[in-house]
């Protein structure tokens, strides 16, 4: 018997944790905001995830093929922060050089790829 | 059939192109560690043997074939190419026809060989002739035994390779390189002819395959071909065999010499003189009467293509004949003369009488060699003096070159019993009596025999006038004055092979400019530096030269008279006939007078003779009045010049012109007018390159939410809409 909040919640909030984040990416030009808005989408998709996980909206048990355990979703996020983890350790790095190329971190102005 | 007896024939190709290649490899260390008199005589020898185990050979197998009954044989060593159902297998087809073309070719190959080697003597390029002069025989081999039309082509080919290889031998000089690029480019246009012919027979073999009377894969060999098209060619495809004869007739026309084409032949003269007796006179140009007595089964199936064979061959003798009157080369009246007597060999091949053309090869390359080989002589002899006008009296000096060419002279004039007579009679009988050769079922070759006739007159006549300021007369070469001697004294330079101002302006700037060719002249002089002065003396040739004079004087003599005896050349060349119409029987040659042609051909050769004598050695008051027409004559009545201001000028020109309106003009257009499509389009899609990150954030998250509505659309599609 699964007690507590209502799927339907989850899924509300990763919609409006995602939403947020991408409205973020799109309106914010300081990379910081941007990189934090992007682990802003990434955790919504953790947390629907782990609330599919928990609802147990699939099959779980064992079939031929060996168990399809409940682990599942937390699996799923435990790569997604690897690599998201490595993505930040890039782009940081990346927006570290840039900075000290131009002494200015903002988006709009990094238009190298203008044809 | 059982063709062992003669496998060993694949010895007579393969000895001249081993000889070759001997030349390549032995000639420089051999001369160099026995010195250059004995080295050369070494590599002389060297290259005359395997012309002569060459010739040895033919003969066994033309005693074998004379043997057996049938008389055909075709070798077959290996499969040469073989691409889908076409075969072209490594045949030698070994019959009358190509067994008489090897025997001549061999033989006197290898007199001219042996001339040669005294002749080139002085040349320091010594093993380089012989390479070439072997690998020549080999091609022609090649030519004349290949049992298909590839291998004829590639024989063909190898031919015109040698020729320009030998008529540039001295390619130091701009204007033999330029006769050997002649050469070459005019006989292209005669290859065209030829392939073009072999695609049509192998075409129209390979798609009525099922039809064919002898079905085989070697679409292209002869022994498949000629029956086929006896059978595929009939009826209401008949033109067919008019267009192909006339392609393979353009073929034969470049080879040998015939009147659009024949321009190269006396530029060839810029040869060695053994070059020009064994390529120019003996084999090489017969190629054409020899491809027309292999496939002569298509032009007795075209009375219209035969036609044209009779009077394209009459147009060339006398064309040809005119112009031998006003030279003044001892080499190009003997060049024209080549050719007027080339044009005789094709009247008797347009005539339906294949085997009249092939019996004038045969002695016509016997005194037209010893001609070559003579007037050679008389070269060498004179301090490589070729004009005519510093001969006289000659005969006192070199009296075997006289001798020998006199025999040649009467040979070619067609005074009887020597062997001109009897080919040359044969050839314009073989006319008068013939209805093959028609243009819309009007015979032409009886018109064709009478002209004949007279150009056997005019043939006696320039001869006579060759020998008459060659042999008599005072000795003119007295009358030079020491500074008026020189090469380029009242010459084309074109005409002057091998002399120091021969190297000519190079006006296009193709081969050297000035500065390279004064270095040249400079640092490598010619070998020859002597020129004819007033107080020469005219010496005999060494034996190596004389004796194959000798050789072909006799055979000259004889032979006619020889092959003559029963029709023995024409039962031996055609055994059982030909195979449609048997040759015409030649009637008086004028009705009603019982005049026979031997009479009149003879009186025409004797006519011809007095003549040139007295017009020689005479007549100098007639010579301002008919000056136009000798300047006519001398220049080719215009004719070469004109080809070539067309072809060369003229093409200059139609290349320069699609050069700037249609390379520029359209070509270039298109190319950039794409370039420039392409380059708007790509301007206009830049636009949306902005550099602007976060534009293409939001168009990624379009993208994403074009992508998950769509699949939420097939979703909802499979679901059968629910």
């Amino acid at each position: 018997m699964i007690t507590g909040a209502p799927l339907i919640l989850y899924l509300a909030l990763g919609l409006f944790m995602f939403t947020t984040g991408v409205v973020g990416v799109i309106i914010r030009r300081n990379p910081i905001v941007v990189f934090m808005c992007i682990e802003l989408m990434l955790n919504s998709v953790n947390l629907t995830f782990l609330a599919f996980a928990r609802y147990g909206l699939w099959y779980q048990g064992t079939t031929d093929h060996g168990d399809i355990s409940i682990m599942n979703g937390p699996m799923m996020i435990i790569f997604v922060m690897a690599v998201a983890a490595a993505e930040v350790a890039v782009g940081l790095g990346i927006i570290m050089t840039i900075f000290r190329l131009r002494q200015d971190i903002d988006v709009d102005d990094m238009n190298l790829l203008k044809g | 059939m059982d063709t062992s007896p003669f496998n060993i024939i694949i010895a007579v190709l393969l000895l001249p192109l081993v000889g070759s290649f001997l030349q390549v490899a032995l000639g420089g260390p051999v001369i160099r560690s026995l010195g250059v008199v004995k080295g050369r005589k070494a590599m002389g020898w060297l290259a005359v043997l395997p012309i002569l185990a060459a010739f040895i050979v033919g003969v066994y197998v033309t005693g074998q074939l004379a043997q057996t009954t049938s008389r055909d044989f075709s070798v077959t060593y290996f499969d040469w190419i073989k691409v889908l159902a076409i075969r072209i297998p490594f045949e030698l087809k070994i019959d009358t026809l190509s067994m008489t073309m090897v025997l001549v070719i061999t033989g006197v190959g290898s007199l001219i060989h042996l001339y040669a080697t005294g002749y080139m003597a002085e040349e320091t390029d010594y093993p380089r002739f012989f390479s070439y002069l072997n690998l020549f025989i080999a091609c022609m081999l090649i030519l004349v035994l290949g049992g298909n039309l590839p291998m004829t082509f590639i024989g063909w080919e190898g031919v015109g390779l040698c020729s320009y290889l030998l008529i540039g031998f001295w390619y130091k000089d701009v204007a033999n390189s330029k006769a050997a690029n002649k050469a070459f480019i005019v006989n292209r246009v005669g290859d065209w002819g030829l392939t073009l012919g072999m695609f049509l027979l192998a075409v129209s073999l390979a798609i009525n395959y099922k039809s064919l009377p002898v079905k085989s894969d070697r679409f292209l060999s002869y022994d498949v071909i000629l029956p086929n098209v006896l059978q595929l060619f009939t009826g209401p495809h008949a033109w067919m065999a008019t267009v192909a004869a006339i392609l393979l007739f353009v073929g034969a026309c470049g080879k040998s010499a015939q009147f659009p084409l024949y321009l190269w032949l006396p530029d060839a003269m810029a040869g060695p003189t053994p070059v020009s007796a064994l390529i120019h006179a003996a084999t090489m140009v017969t190629a054409g009467v020899y491809l027309l007595n292999r496939v002569h089964i298509l032009f007795l199936m075209s009375p219209f293509a035969s036609g044209v064979v009779c009077v394209i061959g009459i147009f060339t003798a006398t064309f040809a004949a005119i112009i031998a009157f006003a030279q003044t080369d001892i080499k190009k009246v003997l060049a024209y003369s080549t050719v007027s007597q080339l044009g005789y060999m094709f009247v008797g091949c347009g005539s339906g009488a294949y085997w009249t053309g092939m019996f004038h090869v045969v002695t016509h390359a016997f005194f037209k060699a010893l001609l070559f080989l003579g007037a050679g002589a008389v070269i060498y002899a004179m301090s490589h003096e070729q004009d005519m006008r510093r001969y006289g009296n000659l005969r006192k000096y070199i009296p075997i070159t006289f001798g020998t060419m006199f025999v040649a002279w009467l040979a070619i004039a067609g005074i009887w019993p020597l062997s001109g007579s009897f080919s040359k009679e044969s050839i314009i009988s073989a006319a008068l009596g013939d209805q093959l050769a028609a243009f819309g079922g009007s015979p032409v070759s009886q018109i064709c025999g009478y002209v004949a006739l007279l150009v056997a007159l005019m043939t006696a006549w320039y001869m006579t006038r060759l020998m008459a300021m060659t042999f008599w007369g005072p000795e003119r070469w007295r009358e030079l004055v020491p500074e008026a001697h020189g090469h380029d004294h009242a010459r084309h330079d074109h005409d002057v092979p091998h002399s120091h101002a021969g190297h000519g302006e190079d006006i296009h700037g193709f081969f050297f400019t000035d500065e390279e060719m004064a270095v040249r002249q400079a640092s490598e002089p010619h070998e020859e530096h002597h020129g004819l002065t007033a107080d020469h003396q005219p010496k005999e040739v060494p034996p190596s030269m004389w004796v194959p004079l000798v050789i072909l004087a006799i055979l000259s003599a004889g032979a006619g008279y020889y092959l003559n005896q029963n029709g023995l050349f024409e039962h031996w060349l055609y055994p059982n006939g030909l195979e449609i119409k048997a040759a015409g029987e030649p009637a008086e040659i004028v009705p009603g007078t019982g005049l026979t042609l031997l009479t009149v051909s003879t009186v025409a050769a004797v006519l011809g003779i007095f003549f040139g004598f007295l017009v020689t050695l005479k007549g100098g008051r007639y010579a301002s009045r008919i000056g136009w027409l000798k300047d006519l004559a001398f220049n080719q009545f215009y004719y070469d010049k004109t080809m070539m201001d067309a072809s060369v000028k003229g093409g200059g020109e139609f290349g320069r012109a699609l050069w700037q309106g249609f390379d520029v003009g359209v070509i270039d257009r298109i190319v950039n007018g794409v370039a420039s499509i392409a380059g708007g389009f790509g301007s206009l899609l830049r636009k949306t390159q902005t550099g602007f990150v976060r534009g293409y954030a939001l168009l990624m998250l379009a993208g994403g939410l074009g992508v998950l509505c769509w699949l939420g659309y097939a979703l909802y599609q499979q679901g059968g809409g629910r």
